[in-house]
């Protein structure tokens, strides 16, 4: 690795803490009225309140996912995660009022830099709230709704009605229930008809406090013809025990519309990242999920789109690094319900470190869905002897016209590259981070310059030490 | 010392091997804590070329010596009910015996006639060292269920053609577990002829350097047909190799399920491994799903890799047979053989080849 990206990551660059500050925090553990009294706190209308306590209720009955990382999962304490903490007030709309040490955080991690030179809004979540919040006023004039969840629901509180849990019921599973018991924050997005949002709008998370839950919420509706590119990216101090991450992400892209959402998640390897995104494509409208996993304990998150109208279009495009002690159990879902969608699924996994990487995917087409294509293309490398790839793909055909391809490979740095790379002068470290950005290249490509920049640097950094 | 059915016979629907045919759907009665009489099957030994069968070729009844040495364990993890019940139920073990060194010109033909309301067997292998032969296990009668469970091993430095054909028109339930011992050179067959409903669950060891594995499966699917095949392929020497290349048809309302799973062990370096589902679907309501799996567990693999397929038949053959004198029936048949016969004649020899072919040519008419 370069000096120029030590200087630019360090060493797991979002390790440190700040202290805790919080102006309210919940005692551990969870309970009917741990979930009633967030609520409350919050001034929810009663149909929002009777949600949370019956996905409570379910997420107490539902058993654990009998498959994945069983072991890792087991060790989970619910009783030892703090569901509820706010270190802020207020949501503010300028970085002024955000107080100092929330402020001097996303100072550190360059968002308000970035938001004045490449972003159309942004809003900072620091534990359970969101702290800072703004939207470009061109945009607001055109009527697109960028707010935190959780005014979303005190402004427009019949469109969240509408939609809210409409995609991924609160009973989909064991952490989607979860998350509607007991979330907060996280985004509400409308675009309105016709309107192209030509530049991304970000979202940044951030956990400090030790035994955090983070459980946001977002939701974004694209009406017909519009678009919008969502990025989220996420971080988390190192401590010596573990967090839970566990969001629900629910996209509504209405016919024509078009949504990309980009995640680079480099939570630290303290943290448990479980979570549920699904998006439903109505006629001729296109999801794209465009996801980077680098860090984290545990992540198992399985990117989907129902493709429920006709011509409509799914793309997921991942990447996960595994190091040591990781397990980066990622993947994609389409569903192809109607004729004449496609989708598009490429996945790439770097194993190292005894690191495991698992693709786990499903795609099925439903036997009304005619002329139906899927592409499913998995590659995984492996860096050393110590490490694990794994491939878990379905494919559940139930109409003759479809036309489904699956392929994967796990395979390890070619002998030949590397030769080539050193043969010009490399050293095989370097020559071995080139090969590895080129592995994710399809990936980078696709973000922002400014997150594949940064994801280059992050991969450089996880590569020191690869060799001798 | 077995796995015990009693211990596993509740099984999880969340597992792979259980989704698409849950264990009651195929246990006997779909009361998963009967354990029902059976009958035996009748084995017979034959040529294909109606010559003597060679001396060291012969069917008997298996000896605790046999399942010591070549019994295997029948812990087949999530799928452990299904061995472990044909186990318990098979009223005799009959052990294949073919000697070190034997080398046949034509194929064995090995008929498992099945019968009764319940019938099942437990069948070890025991294929001598250096021995090259051709073998056809043939699964017919009129049994309305049989359970058929394959244990044993390919000695060392063998050549083995090992082909199973279903073609008893009822419910089936199948299990292997066999070992590929070093440098023997497999070529494992199953072609599904007939069978109404067949739960297949095979499963290959390469435990020792230099093994050579290529598993290919040829499949009819129609009418209600159910078919749900399960293969898994266990490199854990070195220098392994295996391919697995599993072709079905499905018309009609059948629904057929291809799941595979591929695993390289820690320390089998040099393994090279690949296996690929196609599926060709002829009709609007025939279903097909398939979950090729992979777990890769060493860096040092020539290549390791997977791949399903699933489509209609494709339109430009068609047009091109139609351009060249075939109707619309006879280039759909043409099509559909040649999707069928590209595992078939992978299997082995051309006359073992022609064999096939010619006892499940009947059966093509009904897709």
């Amino acid at each position: 690795m370069t000096d120029e990206a030590r200087s630019a990551v360090g060493d797991y660059k979002a390790g440190w803490h700040d202290p805790e500050n919080a102006t309210i925090r919940f005692d551990f553990g969870l309970s009917e009225q741990v979930v009633r009294d967030i609520s409350a706190l919050k001034n929810e209308p009663e149909w929002m309140t009777e949600i949370r306590v019956k996905a409570y209720h379910h997420f107490e009955e539902r058993p654990m996912p009998t498959w994945g990382n069983m072991h890792l999962l087991e060790e989970i304490d619910f009783d030892k995660v703090c569901y509820y903490l706010r270190s802020s007030d207020a949501t503010e709309k300028n970085w002024e009022d955000v107080p100092e040490d929330i402020r001097n955080t996303f100072n550190r991690l360059g968002i308000p830099d970035a938001e004045q030179k490449w972003l159309s809004g942004v809003t900072a979540q620091y534990e359970s709230e969101a702290v800072y919040h703004s939207i470009r006023e061109d945009l607001e004039e055109q009527g697109v709704i960028f707010l935190d969840m959780d005014s979303g629901l005190r402004e427009y509180e019949s469109i969240v009605k509408k939609y809210f849990c409409s995609v991924v019921p609160y009973s989909d599973n064991k952490f989607s229930a979860l998350n509607t018991a007991v979330w907060s924050g996280g985004s509400f997005i409308y675009v309105p008809s016709g309107v192209h949002v030509e530049m991304p709008v970000q979202a940044y998370f951030r956990i400090n406090a030790k035994n955090m839950g983070q459980f946001e919420r977002t939701l974004i509706i694209a009406d017909e013809g519009s678009s919008i590119h969502y990025v989220e990216g996420c971080t988390a101090p190192t401590y010596s025990t573990d967090s839970l991450h566990s969001a629900v992400v629910e996209l509504i892209a209405l016919p024509g519309a078009h949504i990309r959402y980009s995640t680079v998640q480099n939570w630290s390897n303290n943290v448990y990242n479980l979570v549920t995104k699904r998006g439903i494509a109505h006629d001729n409208a296109t999801i794209e999920w465009v996801d980077g996993n680098i860090g984290s304990k545990l992540t198992m998150k399985y990117p989907a789109v129902i493709l429920k109208g006709e011509g409509s279009h799914a793309e997921v495009i991942s990447v996960a690094y595994s190091g040591e002690g990781q397990h980066q159990d990622a993947g994609a879902k389409i569903h192809h319900l109607a004729s004449n969608t496609t989708s598009k699924i490429l996945s790439k996994s770097i194993s190292k470190d005894g690191g495991r990487g698992s693709y786990r995917g499903m795609v099925t087409v439903s036997p009304k869905a005619e002329n139906c294509k899927v592409n499913v293309v998995c590659d995984a490398l492996l860096l050393d002897e110590d490490s694990r790839s794994d491939t878990y793909p379905t494919m559940e055909v139930g109409n003759s016209g479809a036309r489904c391809e699956h392929e994967a490979s796990v395979s390890k740095v070619s002998d030949d590259q590397l030769f080539y790379l050193m043969s010009r002068g490399h050293t095989e470290e370097e020559a071995l981070a080139l090969i590895v950005n080129g592995f994710f290249e399809p990936f980078t490509r696709e973000l922002p310059m400014e997150y594949a920049v940064e994801l280059n640097q992050l991969m450089a950094l996880e590569m020191e030490g690869s060799i001798g | 010392m077995n796995a015990a059915y009693s211990e596993n016979s509740e099984t999880d629907r969340a597992a792979h091997i259980w989704r698409y045919t849950p264990w009651k759907k195929a246990h006997p009665t779909g009361d998963i804590n009967k354990i029902p009489v059976a009958d035996s099957p009748k084995l017979s030994v034959s040529m294909s070329d109606g010559g003597e069968v060679p001396a060291g070729i012969r069917v008997e009844h298996a000896t605790a010596d046999d399942l010591a040495r070549l019994g295997h364990d029948l812990d087949f993890g999530e799928g452990t009910a299904a061995p472990t019940f044909i186990a318990e139920i098979s009223p005799q073990i009959y052990v294949l015996r073919v000697d070190p060194k034997t080398i046949t010109t034509a194929p064995i033909i090995l008929s498992v006639e099945t019968r009764g309301t319940t019938c099942a067997c437990r069948l070890i292998l025991d294929i001598g060292e250096r021995s090259e032969i051709e073998l056809i296990t043939v699964l017919e009668g009129d049994a309305e269920w049989f359970g058929f469970l394959r244990e044993g091993a390919f000695g060392q430095a063998s050549i083995v053609n090992d082909v199973v054909v279903h073609v008893t028109g009822n419910r089936l339930l199948r299990c292997d577990s066999i070992c590929s011992n070093r440098d023997a050179q497999i070529r494992a067959g199953t072609v599904n002829a007939a069978s109404s409903q067949a739960k297949v669950d095979v499963r290959h060891w390469l435990p020792e350097p230099g093994a050579s594995l290529q598993v290919n499966g040829s499949i009819l699917a129609s009418r209600k047909d159910h078919l749900d095949s399960h293969v898994e392929i266990l490199h854990s020497g070195k220098q392994t190799f295996s391919r697995l290349e599993w072709h079905t048809a499905a018309s009609g309302e059948s629904v057929t399920t291809g799941t595979g799973m591929l695993r390289i062990d820690a320390g089998a370096k040099g393994g090279d491994a690949g296996q690929l589902f196609h599926n060709l679907l002829l009709s609007d309501k025939a279903n097909a799903n398939s979950i090729p799996e992979l777990e890769v567990m060493e860096s040092e693999v020539v290549g390791c890799g997977h791949g399903t397929a699933n489509g209609p038949l494709d339109e430009y053959q068609m047009f091109y047979l139609n351009a060249r004198g075939f109707d619309e029936e006879q280039a759909r048949a043409a099509l559909i053989a040649a999707f069928l016969n590209a595992p078939l004649s992978n299997m082995g020899s051309e006359s073992l080849h022609g064999w096939l072919i010619n006892r499940i040519e009947s059966h093509l008419s009904g897709l």
